[in-house]
C-alpha cells in the first residue's frame, strides 16, 4: 500500500474541500463531546451511587445486661452471614465517645452514667440484602429490641428501598441516553461524510474510468474520514475535560461541596473502563469517520 | 484488439444502444465509429470498458471475454485502454501533472518513473509549460491534449475515444486528431466515435457506420457518408 501516496490525497482533498472538512469535524466534534458528557455524567451518577451504596449501614444494639458470652455469639452470627461485606464493633465508650464529638462536652459531663449502649455496625455486600441481613436480629436476645418491637436493630429500610429504586433507574436511563446519542453520532457523521463524498462523485468516476481498483480509490476518503473523526474527536475530548473540570471547581468551591464530583481522567483510568476520555473519544471518533467514509462510498463503488 | 459477436444492449424503457452488432478490429487500427447521436456509439465504447453488460452477444477485448471477466478484474482492462472523452474528464482537483500522474499511481509505478514519464508524455502533447497548472486554468483544447496524454501515458494497447474533439475548435481538434495518429503509429489500436465529417473525410481510415443501434457500413479507408458510385466518379 502506498500510504505516502494516499496520506498526501486524502491532507489535499481536506485542505482543499476545508469548508466541508471542517463541518465535518465539527460534527464529530459536537456528537462525541455529548457522548463524552454523558459518559462523564454516567461516571459520576455511577460512582454516587456506588457511594451511597456503601452508606447503606445496620446498626445492632447490644443489651447492656448481655452477658460476654452471648456478645460473642453475636459476632460469631454477624460474621456467618454472608451477605455481610464488614462490621465493626461500637463499644459504650466508643460511643459516648462520638456523641461528645457530636454534641459537646457539656452534655456528658451531666451525665451520672454511660447510657449508650454498645453496638455492631455492619455493611452489607449489597444493598439490596439489607432487609434480609437485618431481619436476623429482629428476634435476637442480645439485641436491645424492646418487647414486641426490632428497635434494638436500625437501618433506613424504606429510604434504601426508594434510593435503590432510583439509582437503577438512573443507571438504565443513563445507557439508554449513551445508546441514543451514539446512534445520533453515527447518523450525523455518516451523512456529513455522505456528502462530502456526493460533491465528489465524479472524481470517483473518472478514477475507476483510469483503472483504479476500488481500494485504490477507497484509502484516501477512508483515511480522511479517519484523520476528520480523529481530529474532532480529540477536540470533543479536551472540551469536555475542561468542562468536566470547570464543574469540579465550581462545585468545590461553592455551599454544595458535599456533592463528590469525580473527574474523569484524560488518558487513563484503569477499572473496568480502562481508557480515559482522550483515548475512549479518540477511537470511537476515528472509526466511525474511517467507517462512514466506507459505507458512504459503496454506492459509488459498484462494479 | 476488439471483437463484438451478436452484441445486443438494450436501456431500460425499450431504448437501443446496440443491436446485434458484429464487428471485428485488429490490432493497431484506426477507426472511425460514425452516425448521428443516439446510433449506439458511445454504447460501444462503454461495453469495450464494461462500464456496461450487454443483454445479449460476445465481446472480446485484448483476448478476454468481457462477460466473464471478473468484477475485481475490471480495473486491469481499463489500465490496458487508455480513454478520452467529449468533456474531457480530468480531476478539477489535481494540477496536469498530477492528473497525468495519477493513471501511473494506479498501477503502482515507482516515484521516480513517474517524475521521468510524465514531463515526457506532456512535451508529446506539447504542454510541457503547462505541468502545474490546473485544468480550470487551461483552454479546452489543452484539456482534450492532457486527457490524451494521461490515456497514453500507460501505453496500453488500446484508445478510446468519445467524441474527442467535440468540445474544441476545428483547428485545435487537428492537432488532437494527428496526436491520436501518432499513438496509432506506435502500434496502439485507436478506436475514435465522432461526428467532425471534416476530419473522417480528411483522414480516410476504416469507417464504421451505426445507425439505431446496427451496423450499416464498414468500409476501409472509408468517409464520413456513404459515397455512391455516381458521386465517387463525380469526384
Amino acid at each position: 500500500m502506498r500510504l505516502g501516496f494516499f496520506l498526501s490525497e486524502a491532507l489535499g482533498s481536506m485542505r482543499r474541500n476545508w469548508v466541508m472538512a471542517m463541518a465535518a469535524v465539527i460534527t464529530v466534534l459536537i456528537s462525541t463531546a455529548i457522548l463524552g458528557a454523558v459518559l462523564v455524567t454516567r461516571d459520576n451518577l455511577n460512582q454516587g451511587a456506588t457511594s451511597l451504596k456503601n452508606r447503606v449501614m445496620i446498626e445492632v444494639f447490644i443489651k447492656d445486661t448481655a452477658s460476654p458470652d452471648a456478645v460473642q455469639a453475636l459476632e460469631r452470627k454477624i460474621q456467618g452471614l454472608p451477605a455481610v461485606k464488614s462490621y465493626k464493633y461500637i463499644s459504650k465508650e466508643e460511643a459516648l465517645r462520638r456523641f461528645r464529638l457530636r454534641f459537646g462536652d457539656k452534655i456528658v459531663e451531666n451525665l451520672p452514667i454511660n447510657p449508650l449502649p454498645a453496638s455492631y455496625e455492619i455493611q452489607v455486600k449489597d444493598a439490596d440484602k439489607v432487609d434480609a441481613v437485618a431481619a436476623q436480629f429482629f428476634n435476637d436476645p442480645t439485641v436491645d429490641n424492646d418487647p414486641g418491637t426490632h428497635n434494638g436493630v436500625k437501618y433506613a429500610a424504606e429510604t434504601v428501598r426508594k434510593m435503590l429504586g432510583t439509582i437503577n433507574l438512573i443507571e438504565k436511563g443513563m445507557w439508554v441516553t449513551t445508546l441514543i446519542f451514539a446512534a445520533a453520532a453515527v447518523l450525523l457523521i455518516s451523512t456529513t461524510v455522505r456528502l462530502s463524498i456526493f460533491a465528489r462523485r465524479r472524481e470517483v468516476e473518472i478514477m475507476r474510468l483510469v483503472g483504479a481498483t476500488n481500494w485504490f480509490i477507497r484509502w484516501p476518503f477512508v483515511l480522511e474520514g479517519f484523520l476528520t473523526g480523529l481530529i474532532g474527536a480529540v477536540l470533543a475530548a479536551v472540551f469536555v475535560y475542561f468542562g468536566n473540570l470547570g464543574i469540579h471547581n465550581w462545585i468545590q468551591s461553592s455551599q454544595i461541596n458535599f456533592l463528590d464530583i469525580k473527574l474523569f481522567p484524560m488518558f487513563w483510568q484503569g477499572g473496568a473502563w480502562p481508557l480515559g476520555l482522550l483515548p475512549t473519544l479518540a477511537i470511537l471518533g476515528a472509526f466511525l469517520g474511517a467507517a462512514g467514509s466506507l459505507v458512504a462510498l459503496r454506492r459509488y463503488l459498484k462494479t | 484488439m476488439i471483437v463484438f459477436e451478436d452484441v445486443t444492449k438494450i436501456y431500460d424503457p425499450d431504448v437501443v444502444g446496440l443491436l446485434d452488432f458484429t464487428c471485428h478490429i485488429g490490432k493497431g487500427e484506426f477507426v472511425f465509429l460514425v452516425g448521428p447521436s443516439g446510433s449506439g456509439k458511445s454504447t460501444l465504447i462503454k461495453l469495450v470498458l464494461k462500464e456496461l453488460m450487454p443483454e445479449k452477444g460476445r465481446i472480446l477485448v485484448a483476448g478476454r471475454n468481457l462477460g466473464t471477466l471478473r468484477g475485481n478484474k475490471v480495473p486491469l482492462l481499463r489500465r490496458n485502454i487508455g480513454c478520452v472523452f467529449q468533456d474531457f474528464k480530468l480531476l478539477p482537483n489535481k494540477t496536469i501533472f498530477d492528473n497525468v500522474a495519477y493513471a501511473l499511481e494506479v498501477v503502482g509505478e515507482p516515484r521516480r518513473s513517474i517524475r521521468r514519464k510524465v514531463p515526457e508524455i506532456l512535451s508529446l502533447v506539447g504542454l510541457a509549460d503547462k505541468t502545474n497548472s490546473y485544468p480550470h486554468e487551461i483552454s479546452g483544447g489543452e484539456q482534450q491534449r492532457v486527457s490524451v496524454a494521461r490515456a497514453f501515458v500507460n501505453h496500453p494497447p488500446l484508445l478510446l475515444a468519445d467524441e474527442p474533439t467535440g468540445n474544441i475548435d476545428p483547428e485545435t481538434a487537428v492537432g488532437i486528431m494527428q496526436l491520436l495518429v501518432r499513438i496509432n503509429r506506435t502500434g496502439t489500436t485507436v478506436v475514435v466515435a465522432t461526428h467532425d465529417r471534416d476530419m473522417v473525410n480528411r483522414m480516410r481510415r476504416r469507417v464504421l457506420q451505426l445507425e439505431a443501434g446496427r451496423l450499416v457500413r464498414d468500409e476501409h479507408r472509408g468517409s464520413y457518408d456513404q459515397v455512391t458510385d455516381s458521386e465517387e466518379e463525380e469526384a
